[in-house]
């Protein structure tokens, strides 16, 4: 009934007393909700703030996290390098009046740093402190001076000025990360390896320089030289098989599942497993690799193939819940406009259903292959843990993982990989980023299509 | 059979918006009736004091139709009424225009009875005119009382007495007309009369209307310029047999 | 049920009102509503038969003894319904009165629901719709249905009014799609409106333009019936305005079957009106008479607001 209506007739009056049931004057109510409001109030601000407090430590739990990677990691992408003047005689090296590449690439480089290095310390004598000065330039050093030779033999016989990488604690001790108030016995590098360092130093043959070898090279024992290579593209060899089999896959599930398949036992029990599938502990799946796809299909070992098989059986489940969950979202007015228009079932999903899904499939895709990307325990399972230093070109190489090549590393004594395994970890989680801003970019892209 | 019931409206606001009109048309008949009464009595007796009355009271049926007449404008603005309650509405606006014009012609006949008041002897055809009156009485009675009780049986025999006092009418006149060629003398005393009885006549005409308007009401037909035992056969026994 | 209606159906009379008092049976209505301890089925069978006429001379489509049943639940009980040709029909009745039940079976949307089992016989033209050979994508696009909430796809205006020639290759090239596109616009009344962003999304446009919008993609496919399910109830009144004139219009071309909550609507924009009770056609008859002498007592208090 109308109360407010001042053209009511004088009998509602009788009704407004009458509607008054709850035993309470107006006056009455209105000092019990002042004096409750208070307190409402008091506990909405309470609310308030404790979920400030909590957005607040998961996001210093996250700055402190960030910040210990990117320090211990930084230096990693810093290579220090020593000039020496190198003296390319072919009885040092080893060499013949007319080499060919075959002994060019034999040829004792190693032999001519040493000299090198000899010659800019003419004081070091004992054979000890010879071990030791040779150990400020890295072993990879001969690689680049090999690379430089063969690029044009005529450098032979002449002396050369070069940027040779320094060795591990040489570089550790320049980036700083050597304690010089430690006694000298109970450090590696000692007290004369500094004064060289320093000589050199002062005679500006030491620079930094930022460290390519990281993103140029696979796998190595040299932290110095060790690089992220292998593992990076094996990771997105892995992520593509994955990728390719588990997309369509759990998409023409989900579509099937959602809109054709008839409701009954049958579908419950697959709805049922699929939702377990997503519980099921990843090393589970990567015994099921081993047995499945190595043991009985005779798929090589440590192959990104095998990786992106038993990654998509893990992320399938992932994919499937997603996409029927963006696919229940579709309002049905937009079904049953289409059909109401006279389309099939089948048009009415391909035309209407599935665009105005997809972005949400891809949300669920891309956390899938997230998910995917940071999966160490399967692939330990399928042989993706051994040490490969060569870069892999096909999806059946030898390959390790990003994931697995930061457990490795971690794993290593030497102290150069520590600052590798921050720095690993860091381009990990670049590679994150960049997914799931590609995410978000592919969305915006199919939202903004209406 | 159809029953009009203003009651039950899910919105119990239009109930009563609804009582009310419907209450204050039967206290403008009401007022109405005893106006025609007065007018009559009034006439007859040569009693100027109610003369005086029915004039007043005329403008109190004047009032009540604005009044109504508005409530009806509203309800139709504001409710909306559809079937039984739009019937009922329109009945309304119908009848109160009626009432007003009975009122009206008992005013008319409150006004002669002034102009006449100094005469005192009384005609012989006063007693005609009575029982015309009597009669007319009866009818805006009866009309009134089908309305109120939505009674479409007792709407069809009032509406039928409309003819016998047509007749009874037409006989009045001719008595004036003879009596006014006897007496010539008294030719504007007659006259009046026979203003009178004119008015008369037409209340009983209006009762007649009011009649129509509840069976329409009722039964949501519209048996104006029709035939009314036609209309009776039609619609009655489809109720009872 | 087939017996029901047989003085009703053999009745030409147009002015229905003189004949079919007589065919008002006994009603038992106070049992018929009264006691809540009475099954639906008993309650619908205490309605009786369905007043007025239900069957008209140039029927485009015509229900016999429909019944739909939900699982057990059954919605509709035995419904006689004629649509007729160039005529715009209203169904009314409170909620759950299974009136857009009905309106679904006419074009077979009720497919889509796995429970829902239609029995009877509803023709198109004489042909069985529910028959074997009858196929729901062109009975779709014989029988157009425009829904409660607008639902423009979210694709430009342009693609919602192409989407269904397109579907049912109505047009053999761009020219004639293009022709169709702004002839359902103009037949809708939205083209003046829209013409200069004919590539804009159609889900930008105000409530009343998404409808007339929706409604130009049904005319498209050029149907030959349009079923409304309650096309105005998100709209405000001006829209709404719009669209009855639209309604209006569009009733010279086509049959029209509109279900509405808004009695008054139904009383503005039809010419035949049918009353629903608990799946239960009560009452059809012309609208004037519908809404000014209703001869059913549930009409009767339906429309003048008594049911509570």
């Amino acid at each position: 009934m109308n109360h407010t209506d001042p053209t009511d007739s004088e009998t509602s009056d009788a009704d407004r007393s009458s509607t008054d049931t709850l035993g309470m004057t107006r006056s009455d109510t209105t000092a019990k909700v002042k004096a409750s409001i208070k307190k409402r109030y008091a506990r909405e601000r309470r609310f308030r703030l404790y979920g400030l407090i909590a957005i607040l430590s998961s996001l210093s739990f996250l700055a402190i996290l960030v910040f210990t990677i990117t320090k211990n990691g930084l230096p990693a992408f810093k290579q220090t390098f020593i000039q020496l003047d190198v003296t390319l005689d072919a009885k040092t090296l080893g060499l013949g009046d007319e080499p060919d590449q075959a002994q060019l690439l034999k040829a004792n480089y190693n032999g001519t740093i040493k000299k090198a290095l000899l010659a800019q310390f003419p004081d070091v004598k004992k054979r000890k402190d010879k071990k030791a000065l040779y150990k400020l330039i890295s072993k990879g050093g001969q690689y680049d001076l090999q690379r430089q030779v063969m690029e044009s033999p005529d450098l032979i016989g002449q002396s050369k000025t070069v940027w040779l990488p320094a060795g591990d604690d040489a570089s550790g001790y320049l980036k700083g990360m050597v304690d010089v108030t430690i006694p000298e016995k109970k450090r590696r590098f000692k007290d004369n390896q500094i004064e060289w360092i320093e000589s050199l130093k002062q005679d500006n043959r030491v620079a930094e320089r930022f460290n390519w070898t990281f993103f140029e090279r696979g796998d190595s024992r040299e932290p110095e030289m060790a690089g992220i290579k292998g593992a990076l593209f094996g990771s997105i060899l892995t992520l593509m098989v994955t990728l390719i089999l588990s997309f369509p896959i759990a998409v023409a599930s989900a579509i099937y599942l959602e809109e054709f398949a008839p409701r009954n036992k049958w579908t419950d029990i697959i709805e049922v497993n699929i939702n377990n599938l997503a519980a099921v502990p990843s090393i589970v799946f990567g015994l099921l690799g081993l047995a499945v796809f190595i043991n009985f299909f005779q798929l090589p070992r440590s192959a990104p193939v095998v990786g992106g098989l038993v990654l998509s059986l893990m992320t399938l489940p992932t994919i499937i819940i997603s996409s029927r969950a963006a696919l229940k979202s579709v309002p049905p007015s937009i079904r049953d406009a289409a059909l109401g228009l006279g389309a099939s079932n089948l048009q009415v999903v391909f035309h209407h259903v599935l665009p105005l899904a997809l972005p949400g499939i891809l949300t669920g895709t891309i956390i899938g292959m997230a998910q995917a990307l940071g999966e160490t325990a399967p692939l330990l399972m399928i042989g993706m843990v051994a040490f490969i230093v060569d870069v892999p070109a096909t999806i059946t190489d030898p390959a390790t993982v990003l994931p697995v090549q930061i457990f490795q590393w971690a794993d290593l004594p030497e102290k150069g990989f520590v600052e590798k395994t921050s720095a690993a970890i860091m381009v990990l989680l670049a590679f994150l980023v960049a997914m799931n801003t590609f995410a978000v970019i592919l969305r915006r892209k199919f939202e903004r299509k209406w | 059979m159809k029953q009009f019931n203003p009651e039950g409206h899910t919105n119990h606001q239009f109930d009563v918006e609804l009582n009310d009109v419907k209450h204050k048309v039967m206290t403008m008949g009401g007022l109405v009736e005893s106006m025609v009464s007065d007018g009559l009595e009034a006439l007859l007796t040569m009693n100027t004091e109610l003369g005086t009355k029915v004039c007043e009271d005329d403008k109190t049926v004047n009032k009540l139709e604005l009044e109504i007449d508005r409530e009806c404008t509203r309800i139709l603005a504001r409710r909306q009424p559809a079937a039984s309650d739009l019937r009922m509405v329109l009945a309304i606006i119908k009848t109160i225009s009626d009432l007003e014009r009975i009122g009206d012609e008992a005013e008319k006949l409150g006004r002669i009875s002034l102009q006449m008041a100094e005469e005192t002897d009384m005609p012989h055809y006063y007693k005609d005119l009575r029982h015309l009156g009597d009669h007319v009485k009866t009818m805006l009675r009866e009309a009134l009382d089908a309305f109120t009780r939505m009674d479409v049986e007792a709407a069809f025999s009032t509406a039928a007495k409309d003819e016998a006092i047509d007749t009874e009418y037409a006989n009045l006149s001719r008595l004036l007309i003879s009596h006014m060629m006897e007496h010539p003398a008294l030719l504007s005393h007659a006259l009046n009369m026979s203003w009178c009885a004119r008015s008369l006549e037409r209340i009983a005409d209006h009762a007649c209307n009011i009649c129509e308007y509840v069976i329409y009401l009722v039964e949501g037909r519209d048996i104006r310029h029709a035939d009314l035992d036609e209309m009776r056969k039609q619609i009655l026994p489809a109720k009872h047999g | 049920m087939t017996s029901n209606n047989s003085d009703a159906s053999t009745n030409t009379d147009t002015s229905s009102a003189s004949s079919v008092t007589s065919s008002l049976g006994p009603l038992d209505l106070e049992k018929g509503q009264g006691t809540k301890e009475q099954s639906i089925e008993e309650i619908v069978a205490s309605l009786g038969d369905t007043v007025g006429k239900t069957r008209v001379d140039n029927p485009k489509m015509s229900a016999t003894g429909v019944d739909v049943f939900y699982a057990d639940k059954q919605a509709i009980f035995g419904v006689d319904l004629d649509i007729a040709n160039n005529e715009v029909i209203s169904m009314i009745g409170p909620s759950g009165c299974g009136k857009s039940t009905l309106l679904r079976c006419l074009n077979r949307m009720n497919d889509t629901i796995p429970i829902c089992k239609v029995t009877g016989e509803l023709t198109l033209d004489g042909e069985d719709i529910y028959g074997r050979d009858t196929d729901p994508v062109l009975l779709r696009a014989r029988v157009g249905m425009v829904f409660q909430k607008p639902n423009p796809f979210p694709k430009s205006i342009y693609e919602n009014v192409a989407y269904g020639p397109r579907l049912h290759g109505l047009s053999r090239n761009k020219s004639e799609l293009d022709d169709i596109v702004i002839t359902s616009l103009r037949k809708a009344g939205i083209f003046e409106e829209v013409k200069d962003r004919l590539d804009a999304p159609g889900t930008g446009l105000s409530g009343g333009q998404q409808q007339r919008l929706c409604i130009a993609r049904t005319i498209a496919c050029s149907p030959e019936v349009i079923l409304m399910d309650e096309p105005c109830s998100a709209l405000d009144p001006i829209a709404t305005a719009k669209i009855e004139e639209l309604i209006n219009e569009l009733s010279e071309n086509y049959a029209i079957a509109i279900v509405t909550h808004s009695m008054q609507q139904a009383a503005r924009v039809s010419q035949r009106t049918a009353y629903f009770h608990l799946g239960k056609l009560v009452e059809v008859g012309h609208t004037a008479d519908i809404f000014t002498n209703p001869r059913h007592e549930l009409t009767e208090k339906y429309i003048t607001g008594r049911f509570g």
